[in-house]
């Protein structure tokens, strides 16, 4: 995997769903290790708290918003919570640099769809959920602006 | 510093794990709530037990049984007499979580890694990458489930009807109902919020330090007894939102302190929120008159 390839997301799915639980573990931390750096001009607005999902558990960032008519999506997440950085590393790698209309398509139950709940466990991901809807929300925000 | 708590035997430090690593009577077991960090990385030799997969029931809201647990350790080269040292994120919260279910099956010497997986890496100490190394079987036998250390919700309710001291370690808007869950934290499904009623709030990250270490006797001394006028003699129930906070809680009163009867209601607010029928109180308790208890000498 390449974080430079644009990721389709129904060939992600079918990818985490053809895996055995353990096998999506470590797909998910692929992911988690790709997960692009936070551009150095960002790192000033992290730090005054701002662009915080704050339904989730631990700190997780995202700056969402429309470049040549096409969604950017950036992020930065705490290295001691793996799983969520994971997860935001699959939706940056399958939704940013795609039309917002792609994006407002994510199924709300992404992550059941990946397999990720059988593999994680349900008490393990309720709080990601949050960082699909607020990805959905800040690209209808965009849009509408 | 360790030795001065009740039983300092149960807490190690980082050092003395390094030191360890090798031996065949030390088995090294990393518990986190998060479960890929142990793939990102963990203390050389050391196994993984996962509070969801492996210490809980899949279809049952209950731990794995006897039989199980056998199981579990004999799978991780644990047997009878091997010492478990465990280690984890979050101040060691499901490190003291395992230790406790450890306790319950009767495990004799079971220890913390004081400061868990943060001080480790705070220390710079080396964490390795890659799978879960294999030991040779070991040879166990469980006792019977402990009821000294797991609380039940009839008796946590016969509990609160004797006015018996019970300590709630969540957050303080968990506590006076102004939440139902951890500020950040997913919802985990309370219709009612606030807390037994009776319960002091003693949040359980009072009794840790920024580095995941506990803090001294002294100071938990003064947090648990002299502040809260909690009687080491007396029976008392910890209780979070489903068992892993108060499990940090229930091993810093017991080991650290030395109590003598704690236990852990690991039912917890997720389920005292949504039984029908139990009295629920909200806010914070009028202040009492300062007093200080006997017991409560340091």
């Amino acid at each position: 995997m390449t974080s430079a390839e644009p990721v389709q997301l129904d060939e992600l799915v079918t990818e985490f769903a053809d895996l055995e639980p353990r096998e999506r573990l470590e797909l998910l931390l692929e992911y988690c290790d790709n997960l692009p750096k936070l551009p150095p001009e960002l790192e000033a607005e992290k730090a005054a708290g701002m662009h915080r999902v704050h339904e989730c558990q631990t700190p997780v960032f995202l700056w969402v918003d429309l470049v040549d008519g096409l969604v950017r999506i950036q992020a930065d997440v705490a290295p001691e919570a793996p799983t969520v950085k994971g997860f935001v590393g699959i939706l940056v790698s399958a939704l940013s640099g795609k039309p917002p209309q792609a994006v407002l398509a994510v199924p709300t139950d992404l992550l059941n769809r990946l397999g990720l709940v059988e593999a994680l466990g349900m008490m393990r991901t309720r709080g990601l959920g949050a960082i699909v809807h607020r990805i959905r929300e800040e690209t209808r925000r965009a849009v509408a602006a | 510093m360790a030795a001065e708590y009740a039983h300092p035997e149960v807490l190690v430090s980082t050092d003395w794990v390094e030191q360890h690593r090798g031996d065949p009577n030390v088995r090294i077991v990393e518990s986190d709530e998060d479960l890929l960090l142990y793939d990102q990385g963990h203390i050389a030799g050391a196994v993984r037990i996962d509070w969801v997969k492996d210490l809980q029931d899949q279809i049952v809201r209950d731990y794995i049984n006897k039989s199980a647990f056998e199981e579990l350790c004999a799978s991780k080269g644990i047997s009878n007499d091997t010492t478990v040292v465990f280690y984890g994120d979050k101040s060691n919260w499901w490190a003291c979580y395992a230790f406790w279910t450890f306790k319950m099956y009767g495990h004799a010497d079971c220890r913390v890694m004081n400061g868990g997986r943060k001080r480790w890496e705070l220390d710079g100490r080396e964490l390795t990458r890659g799978t879960e190394p294999a030991y040779p079987r070991g040879n166990y036998t469980a006792q019977e489930p402990d009821p000294g250390v797991r609380a039940f919700r009839d008796e946590v309710l016969k509990h609160c009807k004797a006015n018996r001291p019970l300590v709630d370690v969540r957050s303080v808007g968990e506590y006076t109902g102004e939440m139902l869950h951890m500020a950040d934290y997913p919802q985990e499904g309370a219709l009612r919020g606030g807390h037994i009623p009776g319960a002091v709030s003693i949040p359980w990250s009072k009794a840790a330090n920024e580095d995941g270490t506990f803090k001294t006797k002294r100071e938990l001394e003064k947090l648990y007894a002299k502040e809260n006028g909690l009687s080491r003699r007396g029976r008392i129930i910890a209780y979070c939102r489903i068992g892993e906070r108060s499990s940090h809680t229930w091993f810093v009163l017991k080991y650290l302190l030395g109590y003598k009867n704690v236990k852990n209601y690991d039912g917890s607010w997720t389920e005292w929120g949504n039984l029908v029928g139990v009295p629920v109180e909200k806010g914070m308790p009028e202040a009492k008159p300062a007093e200080e208890p006997a017991s409560a000498a340091t």
